[in-house]
């Protein structure tokens, strides 16, 4: 069973935090237009759904292939709300139809998670993956809400304007909306709900007989990811200016997927170290990969993503952030000999953007030993 | 594959359990009976539909039951949810689909072939069906055990990561067969000497034979995976395994072996299911994702790692698509697009009455 | 802590210090090129050696993934005919050299989106924001059409033409001020056939069938109003769901006692459906089926032509025609690209080859000035295709630039190399509305609509009879 260790930054941390912070705030500056409005926005609100897949994994045990369904609840919600192309004729004010939309993807989160909370591990995976294209389904074939076509040329709030002259605002709309998510499920970490959550991730018959209700507290856990994942589907839809069945097709769930394990499963920062680096290789991958015959190529960069996300898998379980505290680890050992120094409890947990705190892998078939 | 057990003494989670199933067993059987009566209200309106209807959905049922089968016994036996089931129907039914075109056809003379395979006159004789079928269904099964003996076999227990693993086939896998096969629909042909469609008593309309064959080969590989199981040394082996793969592996037996074995009759079953679906239907860029997730489906209705779980579930599902593309219209309103979104509707209901399916066993 | 080790500590803070920015100054140099490019060019505003950059967008993945190569061949011959040459046989190896009114020619790139409008908008972002490009042609499909006019709104100053893909709404509903049509939509590629299904097959009654989404909807919708407008009636109009590959069920509800069926599955699902509707019917009447253009598409034609021998289809191509426009049309693309010319009368060929020659023609007819969109797009609308330039049949804009131009009935027949397609009527200067029954008020084709009505058809009874066979 983990404990929470008090949150103890070194400072080669506290550098790479900073420094990264700096670089994200001034990306208007820094960056061109079309890297940090499209490019970077992409991947702010990619890393916000698979930030809540890595939540659900790493402090709830859960794999769930279905936020990108709850993501795009949310999202279809609000779109048939707001005045837009196809879907409900209903025109409201777009503030109301976030909060609409929020709440129905939560709602809907609540009922997938009361019936998906009773099984475990791998069913877990199934029933949350028939969640998800189940959700594909219904919005392509109830033509009033979406149907194939989807949802086009939908009405964005007023501070937003116009992406292509100013990306900026939504720009910070996305990094704060990331910021304030990433903080918040922290925090809920170290709530007495967070920390019984993660006492059920690790040993749930103990916890059932120490009193605790297990699948409602897993139940609520599905409903705050759903709240999160809800959340980046709203930004989606203010970057796209559109939504349709393709945006939360099975494709779409498998991207989220190879975001979170690329990133790191277990760390929450992965979600947005994994979705930069897919974000970058679904650009520019499609320039620059190489040709090997048939088999590789401009045209064959999922072939690509497959092979990196098959060595990351492999090698890596726990993704580049986990690549990255196994070098820093090795580095360590060789600049010093820190862990003799520490003792037994282990350096303590830093990096980039990192924190202690982080539920560490624990010793479980299935968590990554790093 | 059930297993016989000593009964123990259930545990108050149980019997709420056992409870709660009461009342969505009522819930249930009220659904069922509404169902029933519904489909008897449009028998009686028109039988010989309700009968040609009836008879697709058992022989698409069939196909399903021929996938999912492998599925469900690979994760039954070794615990490995292998996504990428469907990769292997569909490159199974590609390459019978190539063998075919390229050993087989015999073309009337003169036929000029302008723009790769013509499908146009060429005849084939029952050779042409059936060797390409197993050719392509034991290619399957061998390159199911390469990718378990070199990717799975030493993460086994590691679940989630096997999955994660198997996910990384499917993207390559799905890449290059659209490289290479194109994404135009391909179509197995049968051979000439079958007839094209089958007159069915009471029925209107014939059915295409192929599909009564899809029908008889479902029931042979039931028939044999049952008779595999319960009567032959592997199939002991192989329910012990399930139980307790430790104390197997104490006796001397070697499990490694048992596995890869497994594997392949599991990868073998999806080429085999890709060549009967690939004459049956047909072959594109997307049959993949779709017979995965039919085969997910049967088997969280059916339970996982259950065979006769595996029937039931495929006969639902394959039985729902049928009546609900057909009759699923009250009055004016024609629901019949929905069909789909109806199969997974009954996923749900099923789960949450029994979350392991209707066969399965918690882990 | 000790001395050394404070120092060790510090050293490595220094190096993630040092290493971070230089990170971040890499990606921003790699990002941070782009937006200067612009400025000296308007500057010059004149026909300036700037490159004329010209996007492409199409689909390789997915069904039509087949199509891309083709596209892409359609897409540069009409820059080769100025000049370019071809890198290679393959299409997407991209084109060197050529020039427009002065300019030369730089094509930014080659997109591949997979069918999905999300994917289509990024890789038009990708082309139109990153890679600059002023014009973009493209996408392939139906609903990524819709979303590529959409988003042509969010760029006003660039210039969208379609390629291929042929949903009603993108002009006529969305009416983007900067994209462009130069062929005729899935519905006009219906006319004229439910005029002959009525008058010369003789159906009264008929029954639709198409996959439960737009690209369906359109084309039945566009033979419903043909046929209905001439005083036929759509007793049953069937759509099952996209994604399922066994239409058996659907074929069950096909009444006996209706005069004949129109089909307007998609590409993918055709070939499965007429095997199964072969094996549940036993036959299939020639008198009693009409397809949609997939049906004697090249590539389907190769796979279940033999099935089909008669059966009545219509598009804006026509596969046999010896015109001499047509021949030299193919002689163009057969000089670079031997096996896309094959294609060439598929309607994905033809249309981004229309585009691209139209585009040309426009930036030739403003002397390559691109920087006055307003312009440009008043160039473009007056283009007018003829001849050689647009083989099948004249091409003119109506006012949401959307093209006027003709159809063909055609049948499939046995031809000497195998099943092959047979034109039989042309029917000229079709129109997006249908006289009236399509217009900007109207609901979008779907499941019940257009409703089945007479009307006045502009084309009832001018269809011009064809033999191409002399």
């Amino acid at each position: 069973m983990t404990s929470v260790r008090t949150g103890r930054l070194s400072p080669a941390a506290w550098a790479g935090v900073s420094l990264t912070l700096i670089v994200l705030l001034l990306a208007p500056v820094i960056f061109s237009d079309f890297f940090y409005g499209v490019l970077l926005t992409r991947a702010l609100w990619l890393g916000l759904v698979a930030m809540s897949v890595i939540f659900l994994a790493s402090y709830g045990g859960m794999v769930s292939l279905a936020q990108v369904g709850l993501f795009g609840v949310a999202g279809f919600t609000m779109a048939n709300l707001v005045a837009a192309d196809g879907g409900l004729p209903a025109e409201i004010d777009p503030w109301l139809a976030v909060i609409a939309g929020l709440v129905a993807a939560v709602v809907v989160g609540l009922i997938f998670g009361a019936i998906a909370a009773r099984s475990e591990g791998i069913y877990f995976l199934m029933i949350t993956l028939a969640f998800g294209v189940m959700v594909f389904y219904f919005f392509g074939q109830v033509t009033q809400l979406s149907g194939h076509g989807g949802v086009n040329n939908i009405e964005v709030p007023s501070i937003i304007g116009d992406r292509v002259t100013d990306p900026a605002p939504l720009y910070y709309i996305c990094l704060g909306v990331s910021a304030i998510a990433f903080l918040g499920v922290r925090y809920l970490a170290r709530t007495p709900f967070g920390l019984s959550l993660q006492g059920i991730r690790d040993d749930p018959t103990r916890m059932r007989a120490l009193g605790y209700h297990v699948t409602l507290h897993r139940m609520v856990a599905f409903g705050f990811a759903a709240l999160i994942a809800a959340a980046a589907g709203i930004l989606s839809v203010w970057y796209n200016r559109r939504i349709g069945p393709g945006s939360v097709n099975l494709g779409e769930v498998i991207d989220v997927l190879v975001i979170a394990v690329i990133g790191g499963l277990y760390r929450l920062q992965g979600a947005w170290v994994g979705a930069v680096a897919f974000v970058l290789l679904d650009n520019y991958s499609r320039s620059w990969t190489p040709d090997i015959g048939t088999v590789l190529g401009p045209d064959r960069f999922n072939t690509l993503l497959g092979l990196i996300f098959l060595a990351i898998v492999l090698v890596s379980p726990g993704g580049l952030v986990g690549l990255w505290e196994r070098a820093r680890d090795w580095l360590r050992a060789q600049f010093g000999r820190q862990a003799a120094r520490d003792g037994p409890g282990g350096p303590p947990r830093a990096g980039p953007g990192g924190e202690e705190g982080d539920p560490g892998p624990v010793a479980a078939a299935d968590r990554p030993t790093a | 594959m059930a297993v016989n057990r000593l009964p123990r003494p259930r545990s108050l989670a149980e019997m709420r359990a056992s409870w709660r199933l009461s009342t969505g067993a009522v819930v249930m059987g009220a659904i069922a009976c509404l169902v029933a009566g519904w489909l008897i209200t449009k028998a009686a309106g028109d039988f010989g539909l309700f009968v040609t209807v009836t008879i697709n959905g058992l022989t698409l049922a069939a196909l399903f039951f021929v996938v999912a089968s492998g599925f469900t016994l690979i994760f039954g036996l070794m615990r490995t949810i292998n996504m990428a089931h469907g990769s292997l129907y569909l490159l199974g039914g590609y390459i019978a689909f190539e063998l075919q075109a390229s050993w087989f056809a015999d073309e009337p003379e003169g036929l000029d072939i302008s723009i790769g395979q013509s499908a146009g006159d060429t005849e084939y004789g029952l050779l042409g069906w059936v060797v390409p079928l197993l050719i392509a269904a034991l290619a399957m099964g061998l390159l199911g055990i390469l990718i378990h003996q070199t990717l799975l076999r030493w993460n086994q227990g590691q679940e989630l990561r096997q999955a994660l693993i198997t996910i990384a086939i499917v993207i390559i896998l799905a890449d290059q067969m659209l490289a290479h096969f194109g994404g135009i629909a391909r179509d197995i042909k049968t051979p000439t000497s079958w007839p094209g469609s089958v007159e069915i008593p009471l029925a209107s309309g014939g059915i295409g034979f192929i599909r009564i064959v899809v029908l008889g080969v479902a029931l042979l590989v039931g028939a044999s995976l049952w008779a595999m199981i319960k009567k032959t040394r592997f199939g002991l082996i192989t329910r012990a395994g399930v139980d307790d793969r430790d104390m197997v592996s104490a006796l001397g037996i070697n499990i490694p072996l048992v596995f890869a074995g497994a594997f392949f009759i599991g990868a073998f079953l999806a080429g085999l299911g890709g060549v009967l679906g690939g004459t049956m239907l047909s072959l594109q860029p997307g049959e993949d994702t779709r017979l995965l997730l039919t085969s997910l489906v049967v088997v969280i209705i059916g339970g996982m790692g259950s065979l006769g779980g595996a029937a039931v579930g495929a006969l639902a599902l394959g039985l729902v698509q049928a009546y609900a593309g057909a009759f699923l219209r009250f009055g004016d309103t024609d629901l019949t697009n929905y069909a789909i979104l109806l199969t997974f509707g009954l996923v749900v209901a099923v789960l949450a009455v029994r979350p392991h399916g209707l066969f399965g066993r918690p882990a | 802590m000790t001395e050394r080790n404070q120092r060790r500590r510090w050293r490595k803070v220094l190096l993630v210090a040092a290493l971070v920015p230089l990170v971040a100054l890499f990606i921003g140099a790699c990002g941070g090129d782009d937006d200067n490019g612009d400025d000296e060019a308007a500057e010059n505003g004149e026909a300036s050696s700037e490159p004329v950059r010209i996007g492409f967008l199409s689909t390789c993945e997915g069904a039509f993934g087949a199509f891309y190569e083709p596209t892409a061949g359609g897409f540069n011959v009409p820059l080769i005919n100025r000049g370019a040459t071809a890198v290679s046989e393959v299409p997407t190896d991209g084109i060197e050299g050529g020039e427009i009114a002065g300019r030369p020619i730089e094509v930014v790139g080659y997109g591949c989106s997979d069918e999905t409008p999300d994917v289509a908008v990024e890789e038009a972002r990708r082309l139109v924001e990153q890679e600059d490009a002023d014009v973009l042609i493209g996408p392939l499909s139906g609903d990524e059409g819709i979303a590529i006019a959409n988003y042509a709104k969010e760029q006003p100053d660039k210039t969208f033409i379609n390629g291929a893909s042929g949903a009603q709404d993108t002009t006529l509903h969305v009416q983007a001020p900067n994209f462009f049509r130069f062929h005729t939509d899935g519905a006009q590629w219906s006319a004229g056939v439910g005029d002959y299904a009525h008058n010369e097959l003789g159906w009264d009654t008929a029954v639709t069938i198409g996959d439960d989404y737009s690209f369906p909807y359109t084309s039945v919708g566009g033979f419903i109003a043909d046929f209905c407008g001439v005083g036929g009636d759509v007793v049953e109009r069937l759509w099952p769901p996209l994604g399922e590959s066994d239409y058996t069920s659907f074929i069950a509800q096909i009444p006996d006692n209706v005069d004949g069926i129109y089909v307007g599955i998609g590409g993918e699902g055709l070939i499965a459906f007429i095997q199964q509707y072969l094996d549940q019917k036993g036959q299939i009447n020639p008198d009693e089926m009409i397809g949609n253009l997939f049906v004697d598409d090249p590539l389907v034609l190769e796979e279940i032509g033999n099935r089909v021998i008669g059966v009545t289809t219509s598009g804006n191509t026509a596969g046999d025609s010896t015109d001499p426009e047509v021949e030299e049309y193919v002689a163009q693309i057969d000089a670079v690209y031997p096996e896309v010319a094959e294609l060439a009368a598929s309607v994905f060929v033809y249309h981004y080859y229309t585009a691209v020659e139209a585009m040309a023609q426009a930036i030739e007819e403003v002397d390559g000035n691109l920087e006055d969109a307003d312009a440009f797009h008043e160039a473009l609308s007056n283009i007018e295709l003829s001849g050689v330039d647009a083989a099948y049949g004249d091409v003119t804009l109506d006012e949401n630039r959307q093209a006027i131009s003709d159809n063909y009935i055609k049948q499939v027949v046995e031809g000497p190399d195998g099943p092959t397609v047979q034109t039989i009527a042309r029917i000229p200067g079709v129109e997006q509305s249908f006289g009236g029954v399509f217009t900007s008020e109207t609901p979008p084709p779907d499941r019940q609509n257009p409703p089945c009505e007479e009307v006045d058809l502009p084309w009832e009874g001018q269809s011009e009879p064809v033999d191409f066979s002399e």
